[in-house]
């Protein structure tokens, strides 16, 4: 990996580049895939590949391959985008050699070293989880494992190198006699500590209790969400103001507002890319920048957005090591790590005397990323009545907008869930308006 | 050789760039240049499946997929599956690419892009992105069977969004042309206008009401309409989801199941964006028809699906080096005979929602929810008020049943199907269609 690194900087370098930057991934991933109750088959995907970034005059140029024979016309692609663009004046430089943070958590020797037999084993135990309640299909379903690298070298000197892995489940279910009613569950970890036979479990117990649905009126009301629909609101309606890159460009409702406050004043969030085992961690992000925690939102008041070194250098701050990338194929942009709701826990459902429960939500990703504002399918919902879950309803529209849900938040449960790079548990919502 | 049943290979090699302007400035560049290979193989009734990136030995690769299969058969014997046998594939009618893109310096496409982004800047836009995306490919197939088939494909288009903000507000407009074409989809669309277009319609959203949510008569305009037809239909006639039992069109071929206005249409041999020769297993394209005047005619297959169910295969896809899926690719409801100002004096009262911001459906349990981009309030059968952040949400076989005019202005949009966490190249397409009752859910 070191050899094809210096090459493409060198190369890079030779044909024009003030600096460059090159990020090496190979990774091998195993999964196994349910149909219908039944082990479909398995699959082993085995990608590697190299991104080069070639910086001309503050014009940031990139080429990706996967052939490493082509090397050198990668690297001179890299530097012929960047010819062709103007001038960059905001651009800074590419990050430097500096202190990397220790982590732990990331590297899980079973999960690299795991065989076939075990994944198959994982899977059956979805299937049997699922089983356990009766008539219930598992109509699709995975395992997988994943062991990776990736080396981030650049010509200011960072040279990062990191192995970790990870390991997942999910499970969809839909009932096969009675009212048509589906649920899923999934987990996903660094480590090999999931219960799959739960994900099974969990996924089929709440597609039978959402049989026998009721309809209900439009009202406003309190709403409790499950870690999966909060979540997804989030990452859809919420994140895209943070960023940076959409703060410089005027795309955030979020611009201008650092002191204020902009939330209920127990709520905080953060971003952190230290936490142990999380699915963020790293010493480093994606362009070799130290790892770190960054406070979004402290007591309600909203305190910093999240950078990578490019629109860190435009504001004239710090990254906060927020520097994603999806694979070799694609340059860094702003993304989070390990993103946190905290909100003081307690017996959420005990505590309410009339509502509504959500488990999940469709259609987040159509929320405004800029007002916040969305409109989602509710699934899996059910009445909250005197401090206990009532009926299931049978479709309901959820309308509201996400600087209001984090206002309104008044209490969050005790089942804290990693829904990815989101750690949160389910939170309640006052007033808000839904549609059965 | 390989003690399997049966094996196929896919070969993808090619190059792709793109181009993002933001606020009229190169913000990215990208070259990309790739090559791949894709192996299933079949043994009794478990497939093993191996992809790899860049120099691979093509033999190793099938035994390693052969070796996860026969691991799979040992360990866990399923039911066996049967790939239907097909015939070796022909290329026919391929669209011609009048201006290579690879033709075109990366300077001039730079240029052309800022020109274009230039025409969305104006008055209240805070914001504007332009996005111009190439690629050229070509796909080598090959089959245990002895199928074999080739093709090369390029596709060109450019995407164009434009923000509008007043008072703490923003909405967005957007503007996008992909196909299966070169360079000449410039010639094809006034990328200028389409901007222009994009960055009036973020403007006016800025009065835009919110809307009030219920049950009521509405029309849906072409491209809402062809997200529906696609998301909703289509989804739920893939033949995977069927025999998974998550389909609520499980068991219902050859009964009505939709007004008998509505006939819808998957046909991969249009030269729109989700066009291809044969699909990812080596099937022969071929215009399928899901459902004909109400009654459901036909689901979509795979080789696997169709041994099983019986049908015909050619609409399995995958993504690059990914396993192949079973999906759709110019998926459309065909015109019918209504105007649209014939539908506005019928309907009276109610809602236009127009455009698309995407959708989600449950196939299993037949509920869909789409957003608008706008709506309009219809008052005695006027388009009065503007509305935002509207959507529309109900039964995919309510909604089928409750069409009462279909229009004859069938217009097609292209964009990106994900599933199995797959993107591919598909089109959508509809005349306007009038819904006598749908939720509209708004703020």
């Amino acid at each position: 990996m070191y050899e094809i690194a210096e090459k493409a900087l060198k190369a890079s370098m030779r044909f024009g580049a003030n600096e460059a930057e090159v990020y090496i991934m190979e990774s091998q991933k195993t999964s196994v895939n349910i149909k219908k109750n039944l082990i479909e088959g398995a699959k082993e995907n085995i990608a590697a590949g190299i991104g080069i970034r070639a910086i001309v005059n503050g014009a940031v140029g990139f080429a990706s391959t996967n052939v490493m024979s082509l090397i050198d016309d990668t690297a001179k692609s890299a530097v012929s985008s960047a010819m062709a663009q103007e001038d960059d004046p905001d651009w800074k430089a590419l990050p430097s050699n500096q202190k990397y943070p220790s982590v732990s958590g990331i590297m899980d020797k079973e999960i690299k070293d795991m065989q076939l037999d075990e994944c198959i084993s994982h899977a059956v135990e979805m299937i049997g989880g699922a089983s356990t309640t009766p008539d219930i299909i598992v109509t699709s379903g995975s395992f997988s494992r994943s062991h990776g690298k990736r080396l981030i070298m650049n010509t200011n000197g960072v040279e990062v190198l990191e192995e970790g892995t990870g390991v997942s489940g999910f499970a969809d279910v839909i009932t096969s006699s009675g009212e048509t009613s589906t649920a899923y569950d999934f987990a996903i970890s660094r480590n090999n500590d999931i219960d799959f036979g739960a994900i099974g479990r969990n996924a089929a117990e709440l597609a039978k209790r959402s049989q026998g649905t009721i309809s209900i009126e439009p009202c406003r009301t309190e709403v409790i969400m499950h870690p999966f629909a909060i979540s997804d609101l989030i990452e859809n309606a919420f994140m895209p103001s943070i960023d940076a890159d959409n703060v410089q460009k005027g795309r955030s409702s979020l611009t201008g507002k650092i002191g204020e406050a902009i939330a209920n004043e127990r709520l905080s969030i953060y971003d952190s890319g230290l936490l142990e085992g999380g699915i963020g961690t790293g010493i480093a992000d994606e362009e070799g920048v130290a790892s770190q925690h960054t406070t979004i939102i402290n007591k309600g008041t909203f305190e910093s957005y999240l950078y990578d070194t490019y629109t860190a250098g435009k504001d004239d701050v710090k990254s906060t090591g927020n520097a994603s990338r999806n694979s070799y194929l694609s340059t860094p942009s702003v993304g989070s790590r390990n993103f946190v709701l905290d909100y003081p826990q307690s017996d959420l459902i005990a505590d309410t005397d009339n509502g509504i429960y959500v488990n999940t939500v469709i259609g987040a990703h159509t929320a405004n990323g800029i007002s916040g504002d969305f409109s989602v399918e509710a699934r899996n919902a059910f009445t909250i009545k005197n401090g206990s879950l009532g009926r299931p309803i049978k479709s309901l529209m959820i309308s509201g907008n996400i600087f209001e849900i984090l206002r309104n938040i008044n209490g969050s449960g005790n089942d804290v869930r990693n829904v990815g790079g989101t750690i949160t548990s389910s939170v309640r919502v006052a007033d808000m308006s839904v549609v059965g | 050789m390989h003690s399997v049943d049966f094996f196929d290979t896919r070969i993808i090699e090619g190059t792709s760039t793109a181009i993002v302007l933001d606020n009229g400035r190169v913000e990215q560049i990208s070259v990309n240049s790739t090559k791949g290979a894709a192996v299933r193989a079949l043994k009794g009734g478990s497939w093993g499946f191996t992809s790899a990136d860049g120099d691979f030995d093509i033999e190793k690769a099938i035994r390693a997929a052969s070796e996860l299969a026969v691991g799979m058969d040992e360990r866990s014997p399923q039911e066996k599956v049967i790939v239907k046998e097909i015939a070796t594939p022909r290329v026919q009618n391929p669209p011609k690419v009048t201006k290579n893109p690879l033709d075109i310096s990366l300077e001039e496409k730079v240029q052309n892009l800022k020109e274009i982004g230039k025409h969305a800047d104006m008055n209240s836009i805070s914001s504007t992105s332009a996005v111009y995306r190439e690629s050229s490919y070509r796909m080598l197939y090959s089959d245990s069977t002895g199928v074999e088939g080739e093709y090369e494909v390029v596709r060109t288009g450019f995407a164009i969004s434009a923000v509008a903000s007043r008072n703490g507000i923003y909405q967005a407009g957007r503007e996008s042309r992909f196909g299966v074409n070169g360079y000449e989809i410039f010639d094809k669309f006034n990328a200028n206008e389409l901007a222009e277009d994009a960055a009036r319609n973020a403007i006016k959203l800025l009065d835009a009401k919110p809307a009030k949510g219920g049950n009521m008569p509405v029309i849906l305009d072409p491209e809402l309409a062809g997200v529906f037809a696609h998301e909703a239909v289509g989804h739920a006639s893939e033949a995977d989801l069927i025999l998974e039992g998550s389909s609520v069109l499980e068991n219902r071929l050859g009964e009505n199941i939709a007004s008998p206005l509505i006939t819808i249409i998957d046909d991969p041999t249009l030269h729109e964006y989700g066009h291809f020769p044969f699909d990812d297993e080596g099937s022969q394209s071929e215009k399928t028809t899901i459902i004909e005047n109400g009654t459901l005619k036909s689901y979509l297959h795979s080789r696997e699906t169709a041994a099983k169910l019986g049908g015909k295969p050619g609409h399995c896809r995958a993504q690059g080096y990914s396993h192949p899926v079973v999906r759709m690719s110019n998926t459309y409801i065909e015109n019918g005979n209504s105007r649209f100002e014939e539908m506005l004096e019928e309907i009276g009262n109610g809602i236009y929602l127009s455009g698309s911001r995407g959708g989600q459906v449950n196939t299993g349990e037949g509920v869909f929810q789409f957003n608008a981009e706008k709506g309009y309030l219809i008052e005695n059968g006027e388009l009065t008020t503007l509305l935002r952040d509207v959507s529309l949400s109900g039964k995919i076989l309510e909604i089928l049943n409750n069409v009462n005019m279909v229009g004859n202005d069938l217009t097609m949009n292209s964009g990106r199907c994900g599933k199995e966490g797959q993107l591919v190249p598909v089109t959508d397409g509809s005349p306007h269609l009038m819904i006598s009752r749908a939720m509209v859910g708004g703020a």
